[in-house]
């Protein structure tokens, strides 16, 4: 058992209760340090690949470990092993009603570390930094339905931050959100990051990819990995990204010539 | 019925909804003094009276109740006409389909003889009396307690009067998901709104509506199970531990003196 | 009536946990929320007029019985909370009512009808309708009960009645003839509607929940005691003759001809004004018990009447002389 690596997924298959597959063949190792990004269309298993890493589904073939402990349905049933696991990973669910089922905003981010048994004082001072963390103090008492959109994201993510996890594992984090909120979330990201902790995350805006990670998973449509690496390698292979839709196509018609490319961007900072 | 009329009732439904609850929620935040009280001395005191409501046998009892919920309904600096509005919306029905057909059925001796065959009798009188405080009473406590204790702290009451915690839990997220429910069931009917435009007949009505139902139910089952991975992820074994800060303070005993008192009371107003 | 349903709610905890696990809470919860909403939708019947339903044998047949008890019984909590509407002093005979005794036997005739039949096919569908109809009957004919029993345990020393006053002959079928009319085919139309789309649209959730749903093996003895409950005194009643007083079999036929016409009429201008009190107050139990409370002092007091008439028309029979007041 490799213990240096956090993740190591061997031939990594899932199939829903109906038979359909859903993942196949996966196989990658997560260290310490690395911030990936999950790419595929839709379709491609990447909300189940993150279930899976949170111990919330199991492979229905092949084998996951996590911290150097296989994952199981019995080895999370309860107990020690259980809460330690749960401490470990957060999981920021892609719809804010799913993650955010407490009655107000103060419940549901002491839920996490009340669950895991922490004391009550030291729940109460994790709750305010990961409010603090994320600015969102004022919505202390709100219930979910008076939130807005990035307000529910926030307090989604708060809510896992209080259980100071060393991995985060967040689905489609900048769905929806306007470009400024965007842009705030990346820096939290980058920010939070550091050589101990992981970072997984499932997108289909390549923006955010350049920006965040430093290692890139590319999901196909036979729902199995087509490639696996820097970002730099395919980023720029506009036929790679073509044939595994992650960018669409624009055609253009000058008098009888088709002029075809694919939508990229090139970004220009200024530093 | 039309079928435009079917839409934009329930759709005036929904939102009517929505807003008394929260005018509700926003009178609990007020700093009056039964929003200051604790939600489990609350509870109990308030059952204490309303009990009474049911024992009293006679007019005091029930008139001083009512005076006593006034009372606290200026000490909470809740808007009288507003309380008074909604405890008396209830009653002119409840009135006219219960009590007044009382006056006339119950057997005793003649008050009043109108148009020479309906009879009001005394007693019968004297029973819709009791039945309009007894209700007037109950309703006014009841609406006390609902105008100053926020669900939460309501929730964590029931905890410590040892409901089964598997209820509380069930109060508290069915509470929450309510409202995304009725959010996604109003749009649904504004979206069908939008597309209506000589109305649909009833029959067409409850078709749609069938189906609307039918894929709301699978969608909160769905949604119920993606919750349940949720709750799981940040640790959830079964029996959701809560904070539960609640504490006594001096204005809380001096409440619960003051009921006793009142109980004595009345007590002894019932049963000398 | 906590006492009577705190044995069902015991019950239904245990079961309940024991087959949903630690899914309990948010699947619950979520269907609690559904019964809700689907009890606040104003349905608009043939006929006209529109009624609401409660939802109760609906649940009882996709979750099980048990199920249906909590969830049925979490609504009628939060309503009462909520719009503090009264719901709050009747909550435990509400609950017995329509938590309690409307899934129990809805779901046990649903039974009883749909046997063993496939999950999608006619005779299940058949089984739903019949089955919510007379779950809401049921609760219609218990509530009566409780309304009728009042005047005989409670009153002050003079006779006068210090509840309800409508005695177990008036109560119960002014409760069962409001019902018959209204509230009952609004449950049927409505559960029936839903279980058929679940059919047409949804069948692998259908066949899903069927498999999972757990019913314990002695749901039927409970189910069973409360259709006694329910239909055991009316039964009585009509047989005993008691149900009309003095009024023969005669009398009874023309009562029965004029009140659901009168009922329907009356029905028709009551729903109209009512929606109007705060809505949440029509589309939650207020509202189930306002119309039931309207059934029984329409009927009530058109029987009364009615009755008043007929003994009168009776004894100028008798006495051609008399100009009779009574």
């Amino acid at each position: 058992m490799d213990s240096t690596f956090i993740y190591i997924a061997k031939n990594l298959n899932y199939d829903y209760p109906g038979g359909i597959s859903a993942l196949r063949q996966i196989c990658f190792k997560i260290g310490a340090g690395e911030l990936v990004a999950l790419v595929g269309a839709n379709g491609s298993g990447k909300s189940t690949l993150l279930k899976l890493l949170d111990g919330l589904l199991f492979p229905t073939a092949g084998e996951l470990q996590a911290f150097g402990m296989k994952l199981s349905e019995s080895v999370l049933e309860t107990g020690n092993r259980a809460a330690e696991f749960r401490r470990r990973v957060g999981f920021v669910f892609q719809d804010p009603d799913v993650q955010l089922f407490s009655p107000t905003v103060w419940d549901e981010v002491t839920f996490g570390p009340l669950q895991l048994g922490i004391s009550k004082d030291e729940v109460i001072s994790r709750a305010n930094e990961a409010l603090a963390l994320l600015n969102i103090g004022s919505l202390r008492e709100r219930p979910p339905y008076l939130l807005s959109g990035g307000e529910k994201k926030k307090v989604s993510l708060a809510c896992v931050l209080s259980l100071r996890p060393q991995v985060l594992l967040l689905d489609e984090p900048t769905t929806g959100l306007d470009p400024w909120s965007q842009g705030n979330l990346i820096d939290f990201l980058l920010q939070w990051a550091d050589k101990d902790k992981v970072l997984v995350f499932s997108t289909q805006d390549l923006d955010v990819v350049e920006e965040i990670a430093t290692r890139v998973i590319v999901m196909g449509a036979g729902h199995d990995i087509v490639a696996d690496g820097k970002p730099e390698e395919f980023l720029s292979d506009s036929d790679f990204l073509l044939r595994n839709n992650l960018v669409h196509e624009h055609s253009h018609r000058h008098k009888e010539l088709v002029h075809r490319h694919p939508h990229l961007h090139e970004h220009r900072h200024e530093h | 019925m039309t079928g435009g009329g079917f839409l934009a009732r329930n759709i005036a439904g929904f939102t009517q909804a929505l807003e008394s609850v929260l005018v509700t929620e926003n009178l609990c935040r007020i700093s009056g003094f039964m929003q200051s009280l604790d939600p489990r001395v609350k509870a109990v005191t308030l059952l204490i009276f309303i009990i009474f409501v049911g024992l009293a046998q006679d007019f005091p009892v029930l008139i001083a109740i009512f005076i006593l919920a006034l009372v606290l309904v200026l000490l909470s600096k809740i808007p009288v006409a507003f309380f008074l509005k909604r405890l008396f919306i209830f009653i002119p029905v409840f009135t006219a389909v219960i009590a007044i057909p009382a006056i006339f059925i119950t057997p005793g001796t003649p008050l009043v003889i109108i148009a020479g065959q309906a009879v009001i009798t005394a007693q019968g009188a004297r029973t819709a009396g009791l039945l309009i405080m007894r209700v007037v009473d109950s309703l006014s406590l009841g609406l006390l307690l609902i105008f100053t204790t926020p669900w939460t702290k309501f929730l964590v009451a029931l905890r410590w009067l040892r409901l089964p915690s598997l209820i509380v839990d069930v109060l508290g997220m069915t509470y929450r998901y309510i409202f995304l429910l009725l959010h996604t069931t109003n749009s649904m009917f504004l979206a069908r709104q939008s597309r209506t435009i000589g109305g649909f007949s009833g029959a067409e009505n409850r078709r749609w509506l069938g189906r609307a139902l039918a894929t709301t139910m699978v969608k909160s089952q769905y949604l119920s199970e993606e919750v349940y991975l949720a709750m799981l992820s940040r640790g959830y074994q079964g029996e959701i531990r809560t904070l539960n800060e609640l504490s006594l303070r001096s204005r809380d005993f001096i409440w619960m003196a003051f009921t006793l008192v009142a109980v004595s009371l009345m007590f002894w107003s019932i049963y000398r | 009536m906590y006492v009577v349903s705190a044995p069902f709610w015991y019950v239904a905890v245990q079961r309940v946990r024991k087959v949903l696990t630690h899914r309990t809470v948010p699947a619950l919860a979520l269907f609690s929320a559904f019964t809700f909403i689907l009890m606040m939708f104003n349905i608009p019947l043939p006929g006209g007029t529109t009624g609401h339903a409660v939802g109760g044998t609906l649940v009882a047949i996709i979750l099980g019985p048990w199920a249906a008890v909590l969830s049925v019984s979490v609504v009628l909590a939060i309503q009462a909370l909520l719009f503090g509407d009264g719901g709050l002093t009747t909550f435990g005979a509400n609950c017995f009512n329509m938590a309690v005794v409307l899934p129990m036997v809805g779901y046990f005739i649903y039974k009883v009808i749909s046997g063993n039949s496939d999950i999608n096919s006619a005779r299940r569908l058949a089984g739903t309708i019949v089955g919510s109809y007379f779950g809401i009957i049921a609760a219609a004919l218990v509530a009566g009960l409780e309304l009728g029993l009042q005047p005989l345990l409670f009153h002050a020393a003079d006779g006068t009645p210090l509840y309800a006053p409508y005695s177990l002959n008036i109560a119960i079928p002014a409760m069962a003839i409001g019902h018959l009319a209204i509230a009952g085919p609004a449950e049927a139309i409505v559960t029936g509607l839903v279980f058929f789309y679940l059919q047409k649209s949804h069948s692998a959730f259908l066949s899903r929940q069927a498999s999972q749903k757990d019913e314990g093996k002695l749901w039927f003895v409970w189910a069973g005691a409360l259709v006694v409950l329910a239909f055991a005194t009316p039964l009585g009643l009509l047989a005993s003759g008691t149900a009309w007083a003095e009024w023969g079999a005669n009398e009874l036929k023309e009562i029965l001809g004029y009140i659901p016409q009168g009922l329907g009429r009356m029905s028709g201008i009551w729903h109209a004004p009512l929606p109007d009190y705060t809505i949440p107050t029509i589309g939650n139990i207020a509202g189930y018990i306002l119309s039931a409370l309207i059934g029984i002092a329409v009927v009530g007091f058109l029987l009364w009447m009615l009755g008043r008439w007929i003994s009168r028309k009776k004894r100028i029979k008798q006495n051609p002389t008399s100009t009779g007041v009574s």
